[in-house]
This record gives structure tokens, C-alpha cells and sequence, in this order.
């Protein structure tokens, strides 16, 4: 039985020195679903992501009050090994970012880091991983090839393969389509929607269409509060809130 | 905007060509070869045994044996007679000729020897050019006791106070010794003080005889092919060497070259071999061994003069003519003469030679050969000089006195230049480029901001004050505390590589209370505990490995300077090679560091994101993203560090001894090229070959760098494109 509260974000507060950029967000996101954060640019919606995996660590003077917890666990715990986490909660983000390595050489990074290298194991991944990312039979010859040869759309189905290789719990994707053209970003929705079965998704996009597509669940944040959080159907079609409404509609962005 | 710096960029570019233009147009000179142009043929009707020149070529002069010289004049055709009274009415068998002092020895039929000495004489007169008057000076005659018959060979040592004349006669050998004291007032009388029979010491027949310019030795030529080697010491000759110069024939000539150490041996085709003075290994006296050959230059009586100013000499044999050099072993000029010469001279500036033919012909040659001793032999090859025990690469540019043999080869100081670069980089690059990396990918931002440029201060530190901080106050400082600074290396890194493996194992409670890049405060105190420790043990270890014994008291003492040339038979010197590390370690820091930091430091934050992300660690990220992404950056760091380096003059001219050895010994110290130029260059005449030499220094480390950054491009070119970003 699925987790309704697989990422319980408990009354989470975020400040980059002293900008808060969020205010006590009170969020349950359901295990094996599609969670979209939508909102106008600034809202806070990437800090709220990158936190779940605690990414915002990287930068200095950031502050935070409240808890967010994985599977009742919290993130914040001392006890919690940050690369261990970010083992369990795989990112993509907006631009497509493959290293300077090969195709195959991308998709085992996440193995080769926890010390996995068996030739085999490997092998076995990158077909697996390379086939759930609708990747297989586009790259299958080419593998040992540099992954800069790969087209944009390419580049970002890599980049996916290369986050859920090591079998994370949740996929965090930042506006993943944001540098693609329309037929690579249907391309990578179908995958979101493919990728559900195995994974917990939170999505960030701009993109209206693209949440009322492939999210299961739509959460709109304003200013660094959270507006609305319901099924996407409801938030799209009878959004509760005006301020929901006038950004679906719109209105501002 | 573009055009001014596409204009500077130009100016730039053309600035270098210049430089190295500049540079190569002072080259140039030492790779050409002599040149010598005929002038025409003078007539004179003696026929000469011998022919001398004053120093400035224009007036040489002809004794054929009987009471006159003929001297010829500047003018075509003209020529003088010069009497010499005493040579009337007797009959000259044997004549030598002495091109330092213009003296002619002669030997007579009757068994005499005696001498005459040419005097050239300048006279300046109002509105007239230059004039040389000759005069003939005679010298008193000396009966031999020894042996009988006519004299066959005659030569005069002179010395100054101490002089030789050695005979051959037609039965018997021997050595006559005048004595000339010396005082404030001038050159008192010559006196003889003894004369030695060495027909008893030597049984076979002698055909030749040469002494020595400084009045101390003579070579006997046996008819069997041995040559006998006699040295005066305490005032009696000693026979100290018999050689062969050439298997089962007698040596047609003898000829000591300038300088005095070296011999010419030729053979009756114009083949010579020279033999040089050198020390044998356990031996006090200097023998004669062969240093260099040459091949033969034609067939018939072989002719010899030495130049008096370097170790060039003109021989020939038949009518083919050769002007060669000893150190070098070049022939610097070869060609054939209208006539076969009976005698040679060279004038005292080397700048003409003279040949005299059997009918009296002379001919000038002008001969411009400024730099003899150069060639690509004498620059980098093993080169056999005078006095040495096989052929060595060695640089000793000046001597004490002007028959000095320069040494010329730049082996010693490339090596020396790559010896401190490479001590220096094995300093400096491990702790630069870590501390990038650290910097980079580790530190906090806020201090980031105070550390880089305070690394950016340490890099305008002017090297001469490093230099001089290293050469006065830090080479005396830790020259008895070797073994603290070896353990101390040894254990610093190993302190921070095993904090490194606890601290992972320290439980995340605990690591948690410093944020990320200040584990440092904690890894501090084990750094200064583990250096103080190496520092203090340092004379333990010292006193367990390295334990002196003194060969004659048997003594222990636990010293690593004695310790060291006695473990390795290499030298410790105060100021070395790991002096020179550090300071010019030092300097080499900031410029990698800068350069690789800001390289690291420009790598995309999207990709570190994306690996840290993926679960690696940090480190994990710096392994596999920073690095790769940085390396073309990386390696323009180590190749800047490089060039500062090697171009480095300051530091190693302050902290190293200078002394241009070839060898890799840490403990030693070093010449390098461009410590060589600072050092000399000041002194060198300009257009000697002394200056044109530390000029190719110059371009050999131009190229050095240049070669070295062509490479290091390409690659860093391949880098970048095997890690190229989208």
C-alpha cells in the first residue's frame, strides 16, 4: 500500500541568508505518484525541491526552520548521511548536464560512487536504466561514445537514465523540459508517466500544460506559501483559491 | 577597441621575434667556420728553415742557416737584410723557432748552440703611419760537454727566470740549464747553471728534441717511435714517462701548443694525435696522455705553427693546410697552398699566417676565426680538455691566465636548470594543487575570500628577497636539521591522510558540528603536534641511521652532512638543491595555485550539483568532475609554474652555489642557464665567444620553454577537447 505521507513537509521554513524565500509549508506527497510544484518564477518551488535532498547545503548562509521527513524520517536528522539520502532521492535538473564521459560511463556514475563496478552489474543497469528512459534503442551502438553527441532531448533522457540507475526511492525533476523543443518534452513526459510505476515524482515546471499532463497531484506556490495542494484535475479545474485561478488562467505569471 | 588589441597583440608577437632575432644574430657567429683568404706570393730567394712574424702580421722575417735574416716589408717586393755578426763563418745544422719570444735557437756544426732574438719595434713618427723596425738581438753560445758532433736538433725553453736549451747531436743528448735572476730593477744576467747528458738514460737513437715554453721539460724523439718525457724538480731532470705516439715511427714533429700542457704529435702525412698533461688517478705527477686525433692533411715534410692566442693551430703536410683546434677537435679551415710550405708561422693576434716555400716564396693568409673553441660539439658534447682524465661536459668559461682553456658546455647548466625546476615543482606542486583543489571544492566561501588573495601577496613577493632569505637566514637554518625536514615531510602528509581516514569513521554526530570545509580547525592541532614531533625526533633518527665514521679515528658521529658523502660519495653543500626547492617552491606556489584554483573554481556548479546529487561524496565530486573539468586549466598552472621555474634567476643565483655540476643530487647545488647569464654576462667582452656563448644559454632556454609550452598546449588542447562542455 502506497505511503500518502512518502515526503511529509512539516510547517518548513527557508531563508538564503536573510531572504526567506519560504514560509511554513505544510505538505504530504504520496509515494509512486506525480507531484507538479507550480507557481510563478520566484515563488520558492526549485528551493522547496533542492531541499528535498537537501542541495541547498551546497550554499552558503542558507537557513531553515521545520522538518522534512522521507518515509517518517527526517532529513535533518544528525544521524543522516547526506550522501546516503541523496543515494535514496535522484535529481534531474533543467539544463541537461551530462559529464564529459561516455554514454554507458553516465548512467553507472551513481554505481561507480557507492563502489559498485562489476562489469557485469553494470552492463545490466545501463540496458535496464537505458530502456526505462526510452533510450535503448537510440543509443544501444553508441555507448561508449562521448553523451555530448546525444541531441538536447537525448541529453535529458540520459540524465534521467543517470538518476534512477542507482534505484532511488523519489526523482526530483527541475523544470526538466525547459531547454527542450515541444516533441523532446512530450518525449519526457510520456517517460514521468512511464517512470511513476517505480518512482515517487516531484516535478517543478512553468509549464501549465505540462502539470495538468503528467502530474497526478498540483501544488501551487505563491510568494513562498503554498496556495493550493490537491488532485490536479481539481486544481486545474475548480481551483479553490483565486490566486490559483488568475495564475492557471494567465493572468500573472 | 578591437583593433587597439589586436595591434597590441601583434606588438607582442613581434616583440618575441624580435628578442629571439636579436638573440640568434648573436649565435650566429659561433657556428661558422673559418675564413681565410690567399693573399699574393712574395719572392725572397733564400730558402728558410724558419719563419716569424711580428704580433701585428705585417713583417715577417726568413733565417735560412746563414748570417742574416731577410725581413720583408709591408710594401710588395721590398725586403730587408738584418745581420746577425756572430753567425758569420760557421755552419748551421739545426733551427728552431720560438714564436713567443721571436727566438731563433740554432745549433752548429761544431756542437755549439746558441740563440737570436728578432726585435720588432714600433715607431710612431708625426704624420707617418705605424713603422716596425727590425733588430736582431744576439744571445751568448754554449759549448756542450756532452756527447760530439754536429747539432740535429736544437730547442729553446724559455721559461723567463728558469730556461732549457735541449740538444741533439750527432752523438749524444743532452740539457743545458740557464738561471736569470729577477729583481725590481729588471732582468738580471743569464747565467748557466748546469747542463745534463741524457745520452746514458736513453739507449736508442734520438732524432728530435722539443722543450718545454716554461723552461721545466723537455720530449726526446727516439728513432724506435718512443718519446721520453724529463721534467726538471729540484734543479735535476727526471725522466718521468716514456710513450709511443705512434706505433713503430717516430713522430716527424713536436709542437707544444699554447698553453704549454698539450703536445702535437704529427706523423709525415699531416696525421696528429695530441697528448695532454693530465693527473692519473693516485698519482701526483702529470703524464701524458692522448686527448684527441686528427686526420692526416697530405703527404710530404709536415709544417706546425700554434697560434698565440687560443688553442687553434695551423699545420700542414705536403701542400694540403688545415687551421684546427685543440679543445674543440674541429678543423676549422682546410685547404691546399700554391707551394708546399717548409714553414709556417701565425702572428701574434691570429688574425694572419705565413707560409715560406722551399725557394723562398712567402704568402699571407688572412685568417678570421673569432670563435675557434665554439661548435656543437664544444656546446653539448664530451668534450677531452687539457689536463682532464676523459672527455667531460663541463663549463668553466674564465681561467686565471690567458692560456686558459675555456670549457664551454652547456650540459651542466641545462641540467642545472632542470634540477632546480624540478625540485622546486616536487615542492610546490603537490601543495599548490591541493590547495586548489581544497580551495575550490571544499572551503567555505567566506574564507575562501580572505585565502586567495593572500596567496595572490605570497606571489608578488619580489625573488630576490627570497632569494636572499633562502641563501642567508634558511640555508644556514636547517643545513644540520636535514633528517627533522625529511621526517617531517614524511610524516605531515601521512598525519593528514590518516585524519582523513578517522575522520570518516568519527560518527556523523559528531562531524556534524563543523560545517563542511572546517574539518581543518580540527585537523590544525594534529598538523602542528605531528610537525613539532618530526621536527624533535629529527636528531633521533639522526643519531639511530645517519652515524658518521671517521675513516682515521674511527670516531662515530651522528651527523647527516658527513653522513651523507660518505653513504652516497656525492657532496652536501650548505647551499643545495632542497634550499632552492622551497624558495623557489615558494614562488611557484601562488602562480599554480592562482591559475589552477580559478580553473577549478570554473567548473560548471551544474555539474558538481548533478555528481554530488548522484550520492558522491565530496571528494568523489572533486575526483570525478572537478578534475577532469579543470585539467586543460590544470595543466596551463603546472606549465605557468613551470616557466617561472626555469626563468627563475634571482633565487638560484642567491640560494644555490652556483657551481655548474652535472648531477641530481639534492644536496648538491646547481648552475642554471639563467643564473649563468645574470652571472656573467656582466663580465663577458661583447662579441667574445665567452658572450656569445651565455647568449646561445639564452636561446637553449627560450627554446626550453618554448618546446616545453608547444607541448604542453597540444595536450592541453586534447584535454579540453576530450572534456569539452556542450
Amino acid at each position: 500500500m502506497p505511503r500518502k505521507d512518502f515526503i511529509a513537509i512539516d510547517n518548513f521554513s527557508f531563508s538564503y541568508g536573510a531572504a526567506k524565500v519560504l514560509h511554513g509549508i505544510n505538505m504530504d506527497i504520496p509515494e509512486k505518484q506525480v507531484t507538479a510544484l507550480i507557481g510563478p518564477s520566484g515563488c520558492g518551488k526549485s528551493t522547496l525541491l533542492r531541499n528535498m535532498n537537501r542541495m541547498n547545503d551546497l550554499i552558503e548562509g542558507v537557513q531553515h526552520e521545520g522538518d522534512i521527513r522521507l518515509d517518517g524520517k527526517s532529513l535533518y536528522d544528525p544521524n543522516v548521511e547526506v550522501i546516503s539520502l541523496r543515494k535514496r532521492v535522484g535529481m534531474v535538473f533543467q539544463k541537461y548536464n551530462p559529464f564529459a564521459k561516455t554514454i554507458y560511463e553516465n548512467v553507472v556514475f551513481s554505481l561507480r560512487v557507492a563502489g559498485r563496478n562489476k562489469r557485469s552489474e553494470l552492463d545490466d543497469v545501463v540496458e535496464r536504466t537505458l530502456r526505462s528512459a526510452a533510450l535503448w534503442d537510440e543509443v544501444k551502438d553508441r555507448l561508449h561514445t562521448s553523451a555530448f553527441g546525444l541531441s538536447g532531448g537525448q541529453q535529458q533522457r540520459l540524465c534521467i537514465a543517470r538518476a534512477i540507475a542507482n534505484q532511488p526511492e523519489i526523482l526530483l525533476m527541475d523544470e526538466p523540459c525547459a531547454a527542450l523543443d515541444p516533441t523532446a518534452t512530450l518525449r519526457i513526459e510520456d517517460l514521468i508517466r512511464d517512470l511513476k510505476e517505480q518512482f515517487t515524482i516531484v516535478i517543478v515546471t512553468h509549464n501549465m500544460e505540462q502539470a495538468s499532463r503528467c502530474s497526478d497531484l498540483t501544488a501551487f506556490l505563491y510568494m513562498g506559501e503554498l496556495v493550493e495542494y490537491d488532485r490536479t484535475l481539481k486544481v486545474f479545474e475548480t481551483p479553490k483559491e483565486e490566486r490559483t485561478e488568475a495564475y492557471i488562467s494567465g493572468r500573472f505569471s | 577597441m578591437t583593433h587597439i588589441i589586436r595591434i597590441g597583440g601583434l606588438a607582442v608577437i613581434l616583440a618575441v621575434f624580435g628578442i629571439f632575432f636579436f638573440i640568434l644574430k648573436e649565435i650566429i657567429p659561433l657556428f661558422s667556420k673559418a675564413e681565410v683568404v690567399a693573399e699574393s706570393v712574395a719572392k725572397t730567394g733564400t730558402s728558410p728553415k724558419v719563419i716569424g712574424v711580428d704580433e701585428w702580421g705585417e713583417r715577417p722575417f726568413l733565417y735560412s742557416g746563414g748570417s742574416e735574416i731577410v725581413v720583408l716589408a709591408g710594401e710588395e717586393g721590398a725586403r730587408q737584410a738584418v745581420e746577425v755578426p756572430s753567425l758569420a763563418g760557421v755552419e748551421v745544422t739545426a733551427v728552431s723557432y720560438d714564436p713567443v719570444h721571436h727566438r731563433v735557437a740554432v745549433g752548429l756544426a761544431d756542437g755549439r748552440v746558441g740563440s737570436f732574438v728578432v726585435k720588432y719595434e714600433s715607431v710612431f713618427r708625426e704624420g707617418e703611419p705605424r713603422k716596425v723596425d727590425v733588430s736582431v738581438e744576439e744571445e751568448p753560445w754554449y759549448e756542450l760537454e756532452a756527447g760530439s758532433g754536429a747539432v740535429r736538433s736544437v730547442s729553446y725553453g724559455d721559461g723567463g727566470s728558469k730556461r732549457l736549451i735541449s740538444v741533439v747531436r750527432d752523438e749524444g743528448v743532452a740539457v743545458v740549464q740557464l738561471a736569470q735572476k729577477r729583481s725590481l730593477i729588471g732582468a738580471g744576467k743569464l747565467t748557466r747553471v748546469g747542463e745534463t747528458d741524457l745520452s746514458e738514460r736513453i739507449r736508442t737513437e734520438v732524432i728530435s728534441t722539443v722543450a718545454s715554453q716554461n723552461g721545466q721539460a723537455v720530449l726526446m724523439a727516439t728513432a724506435d717511435g718512443q718519446v721520453h718525457y724529463f721534467l726538471m724538480d729540484a734543479g735535476a731532470l727526471d725522466e718521468v714517462q716514456t710513450f709511443q705516439p705512434f706505433e713503430g715511427k717516430p713522430p716527424k714533429r713536436m709542437d707544444y701548443l699554447f698553453g704549454g700542457v698539450s703536445v702535437a704529435m704529427t706523423d709525415e702525412s699531416g696525421q696528429q694525435r695530441v697528448f695532454s698533461l693530465f693527473r692519473p688517478e693516485g698519482s701526483n705527477t702529470r703524464l701524458f696522455g692522448q686527448t684527441k686525433e686528427f686526420g692526416p692533411v697530405g703527404e710530404g715534410t709536415p709544417v706546425f705553427a700554434s697560434s698565440l692566442r687560443n688553442k687553434s693551430f695551423l699545420c700542414g703536410a705536403g701542400g694540403g693546410l688545415a687551421v684546427r683546434h685543440l679543445t674543440s677537435g674541429a678543423t676549422r679551415w682546410e685547404g691546399t697552398a700554391e707551394f708546399e710550405p717548409v714553414a709556417v708561422t701565425i702572428d701574434g693576434k691570429a688574425e694572419n699566417f705565413f707560409l715560406a716555400g722551399a725557394e723562398g716564396q712567402v704568402q699571407r693568409f688572412s685568417l678570421h676565426d673569432p670563435h675557434p673553441e665554439s661548435g656543437w660539439r664544444a656546446f653539448f658534447g664530451k668534450v677531452w680538455y687539457e689536463g682532464g682524465s676523459e672527455p667531460v661536459h663541463q663549463w668553466q668559461s674564465t681561467g686565471g691566465s690567458d692560456d686558459f682553456e675555456p670549457k664551454l658546455s652547456l650540459v651542466p647548466l641545462i641540467i642545472g636548470s632542470l634540477k632546480g625546476t624540478f625540485y622546486a615543482l616536487l615542492f610546490s606542486i603537490p601543495i599548490a594543487l591541493l590547495a586548489a583543489v581544497f580551495s575550490a571544492a571544499f572551503l567555505p566561501p567566506a574564507m575562501k575570500r580572505v585565502v586567495k588573495p593572500a596567496m595572490e601577496i605570497m606571489a608578488s613577493l619580489p625573488s630576490v628577497v627570497l632569494g636572499f632569505l633562502a641563501g642567508i637566514w634558511l640555508a644556514p637554518l636547517i643545513e644540520d636539521k636535514v633528517p627533522s625536514i625529511l621526517l617531517t615531510c614524511l610524516v605531515l602528509p601521512t598525519v593528514a591522510l590518516l585524519f582523513g581516514a578517522g575522520w570518516s569513521r568519527v560518527p556523523i554526530q559528531v562531524r556534524h558540528r563543523f560545517e563542511h570545509g572546517r574539518e581543518w580547525i580540527v585537523l590544525l592541532p594534529l598538523v602542528l603536534i605531528g610537525g613539532w614531533l618530526a621536527w624533535s625526533l629529527g636528531p633521533v633518527i639522526e643519531k639511530w641511521f645517519f652515524v658518521y665514521t671517521d675513516p682515521s679515528t674511527g670516531k662515530a658521529i651522528a651527523d647527516f652532512r658527513l653522513w651523507w658523502p660518505q653513504a652516497t660519495g656525492l657532496s652536501f653543500d650548505q647551499r643545495n638543491s632542497l634550499v632552492v626547492g622551497f624558495a623557489m617552491g615558494f614562488a611557484v606556489i601562488p602562480v599554480i595555485f592562482t591559475i589552477a584554483e580559478d580553473a577549478l573554481s570554473n567548473v560548471p556548479r551544474t555539474l558538481t550539483a548533478a555528481a554530488a546529487a548522484l550520492g558522491a561524496s565530496r571528494w568523489q565530486v572533486v575526483r570525478t568532475i572537478f578534475i577532469p573539468v579543470a585539467s586543460p586549466g590544470i595543466f596551463s598552472a603546472l606549465m605557468i609554474g613551470f616557466g617561472r621555474a626555469v626563468g627563475e634567476t634571482m633565487i638560484v643565483v642567491m640560494a644555490t652555489g652556483n657551481t655548474p655540476v652535472k648531477e641530481w643530487n639534492i644536496f648538491s647545488g646547481m648552475r642554471t642557464l639563467s643564473a649563468n647569464i645574470a652571472v656573467e654576462l656582466p663580465e663577458a667582452a661583447p662579441g667574445s665567444t665567452h658572450y656569445r656563448t651565455l647568449f646561445l644559454g639564452a636561446l637553449v632556454l627560450f627554446l626550453l620553454t618554448f618546446v616545453l609550452n608547444g607541448v604542453a598546449e597540444v595536450l592541453r588542447q586534447r584535454l579540453r577537447e576530450k572534456n569539452k562542455l556542450v
